[in-house]
């Protein structure tokens, strides 16, 4: 099991309230922004900026950037994990 | 001639639909009262858990006022469908909130700056439904029944054809919402603000 | 039947009075700067009006000195529309005044004394409440008969011109005093940054570079005067609205929607109602706030309903940053001011067309056409649009 991506479903459930929603209902390639998979919107877009900074210390300047990270738990990880080398 | 058709007030404890009670807070669950309602309801909306109490206890009456009878807005264009709402307080308990976040946290919150506005709860309402008629949100020091009767009188001049008004005292220690169904011609209570002062004596009380 | 506007009054980051921002309109001039009066020690650009708390109670000569600026500056504003017009028992007066932060900018004074654990002063509070904005602006102009303080967001301003314009219509009110005000706060510097619509550079509407907007404060208020009530007091008809309409987007909280439906419907019905042709609308004063977002709805919205002959159009946010609640009314005082003086304002920081749209703002002052009718747009938060129409004909 990757840690990482467990740690990130639980802080995006509890950061943007998805009350119904449990960790284990969160596949690794759901799409996030999607009706199939958690049907974020735009806001719930800039809470995962939050997100990253207040967990992971990782600053997201442009919106446009988070789009592309922000697909899945897969690439979200992967986002963070490239941030995390580069620095 | 317009009617006050359909009305819900929310209180702390207690629900009442048309008067009559639906739902009482149940002090065993370890659910919020709003969400204890929300899930009374049996409708599925997730964006609920999202929505600040106002929002929350907004959108949950207009629910509510819905149930009672599910035809009731189909017959009305999506852009006939207006809603007015007013309070006492604006959006102050978001606006603490999100103080507390860039303040106190030093992060301010996007999800809870959003509602620090209080016509929200109207556009939360609106996006549930789809309804594109008018909306207008007032922040009145009390319940004022001439104010919500005479709006209602303009929305009905002016092409709406049924008017969703109400009042939204709600903080999360207290919960005052009174939300009426106006329509055109269709009886019931005559909207007038006899009428609708004598209900809400009856609530209020 | 348009309702009659007998007085105008602004206070922005452009002038602290109606000839003062027409100068800086027609001279090009933006009022957006670095932080000067706001405590925020960030480099941030945006348009303050140029007095402090201070200044202000000494020009308007308050005596009780716990307000906020937010009703400060409204009172400014609603003292030059009142004018000289007399009180008077037999004409049912009223004020609508609508603001969406109210005291906030005290109440932030009041929150870092409380969390420093000092001693605060509690007394700043009483000046939160955005009702308390309408009644000491009431209190200070000696209207008591109808006060309502409406609160929509960034429509506000023309919401609250519409509602005194029905009332006038309805017999319910002979005159009105409407409009809005909005103090710049960390509050809302800090709200927008989160949702990262704030640009730190100067804000450029309508352009595909466009990042965000830059906020700024004032207030703008309107006197509207049924003919009963001009009977009276003798105040000369400015000009004229004939048309209004707000319609809900039901799409976002905060974004407008793609196709700008909601946008669309309420030009669309602003126009209707005033019985004025599409092609016979001079200009038209957009929202405009430089956000990625609104622009483009915006312009869908603009072909939506105008086709290919939309009329000359630009945004004047880049002149006073976004208002917010006041950003309505100051913007129907401009169009006021446009048809008084047949003017098109400039779309300062324009430089390439949006890709999707490909529409064009006015760039520069257009001083040689007739200007006899002007749509004013004002879109705000939780999808409320307001449409509004003037023109100099009955």
């Amino acid at each position: 099991m990757d840690n990482l991506k467990e740690e990130l479903k639980k802080h995006i459930i509890e950061q943007l309230n998805l009350e119904d929603v449990r960790v284990e209902d969160i596949a690794d390639s759901d799409l996030l922004f999607d009706q199939s998979g958690l049907g974020l919107d735009s806001i719930d877009a800039l809470e995962l900026i939050v997100l990253l900074e207040k967990f992971y210390g990782i600053q997201v300047t442009k919106p446009e950037e988070g789009k592309e990270a922000f697909r899945s738990i897969e690439t979200m990880a992967q986002y963070i994990r490239k941030r995390k080398t580069a620095v | 001639m317009s009617f006050i058709t359909t009305y819900c007030h929310i209180t702390d404890r207690n629900c009442y639909l048309n008067g009559k009670l639906v739902a009482s807070f149940d002090p065993g669950s370890s659910d919020s009262w709003l969400k204890q309602l929300y899930k009374f309801n049996n409708v599925t909306y997730p964006k609920f858990y999202k929505m600040d109490t106002l929002s929350q206890c907004g959108y949950l009456a207009s629910e509510f006022i819905k149930a009672s009878n599910p035809d009731r807005f189909t017959s009305y264009a999506d852009d006939r469908i207006a809603m007015v709402f007013a309070n006492r307080c604006s959006s102050a308990e978001s606006d603490i909130r999100f103080q507390n976040s860039y303040e106190v946290l030093q992060t301010p919150s996007p999800a809870m700056f959003v509602y620090t506005l209080p016509n929200i709860v109207i556009g939360e309402i609106a996006i549930a439904n789809k309804w594109y008629g008018e909306n207008m949100f007032a922040v009145l020091p009390k319940f004022a029944p001439d104010f919500f009767i005479n709006y209602a009188e303009i929305l009905f001049s002016s092409g709406s054809e049924a008017v969703l008004a109400g009042w939204l005292d709600v903080t999360e220690v207290k919960v005052n919402a009174f939300v009426i169904l106006l329509e055109k011609n269709t009886g019931g209570i005559k909207s007038n603000i006899v009428n609708l002062t004598e209900l809400i004596e009856e609530a209020f009380t | 039947m348009g309702i009659r506007i007998t007085g105008i009054g602004i206070v922005s980051a452009i002038g602290m009075s109606a000839e003062e921002n027409l100068l800086s309109l027609k001279a090009g001039k933006s009022g957006i700067g670095p932080v000067r009066y706001l405590d925020e020690p960030r480099e941030l650009l945006v348009g303050e009006v140029k007095a402090s708390n201070e200044e202000l109670i000494r020009s308007l000569q308050i005596s009780n000195r716990n307000i906020s600026r937010t009703s400060l500056l409204g009172l400014a504003a609603a003292r030059q529309a009142w004018g000289t017009t007399r009180h008077r028992s037999d004409l049912k007066s009223g004020i609508i005044s609508s603001t969406s932060v109210g005291g906030m900018d005290r109440s932030e004074v009041f929150y870092r004394e409380y969390l420093d654990e000092g001693k605060p002063d509690y007394r700043l509070l009483l000046s939160h409440d955005s009702g308390n904005t309408t009644e000491r602006i009431a209190s200070e102009l000696g209207i008591t008969g109808y006060i309502n303080t409406l609160s929509t967001a960034c429509s506000s301003g023309v919401n609250a011109i519409m509602l005194g314009a029905r009332l006038l219509q309805q017999g319910k009110l002979d005159r009105v005093l409407v409009g809005g005000t909005d103090a710049l706060t960390r509050f809302t510097i800090g709200g927008f940054r989160s949702l990262m619509i704030y640009d730190d550079a100067w804000c450029r509407p309508f352009d595909e570079s466009r990042t965000g907007l830059n906020l700024g404060e004032g207030a703008g208020f309107l006197l509207l005067e049924s003919e009963k009530s001009i009977a009276q007091s003798g105040n000369e008809t400015l000009c004229y609205v004939n048309g209004w309409a707000n319609a809900a987007d039901a799409y976002h909280q905060t974004a407008s929607s793609p196709d700008g439906k909601g946008a669309t419907m309420a030009i669309q019905k602003a126009i209707n109602m005033s019985g004025i042709g599409l092609s016979d609308i001079s200009y038209v004063n957009a929202h405009g706030t430089g956000t990625k977002n609104n622009d483009l709805s915006e312009s869908v919205a603009l072909k939506n309903v105008f086709g290919e002959n939309i009329p000359a159009f630009s945004s004047t946010k880049p002149y006073t940053g976004h208002t917010l609640a006041a950003a309505g009314a100051i913007e129907s005082i401009f169009s006021v001011m446009a048809i008084r003086n047949n003017l098109i304002y400039p779309n300062l920081n324009f430089s390439n067309p949006i890709e999707e749209t490909g529409l064009m703002p006015v760039t520069s002052l257009i001083t040689d056409r007739q200007v006899n009718a002007v749509l004013s747009n004002s879109f705000g938060f939780g999808g409320n649009n307001s449409s509004i129409i003037f023109s100099n004909f009955n």
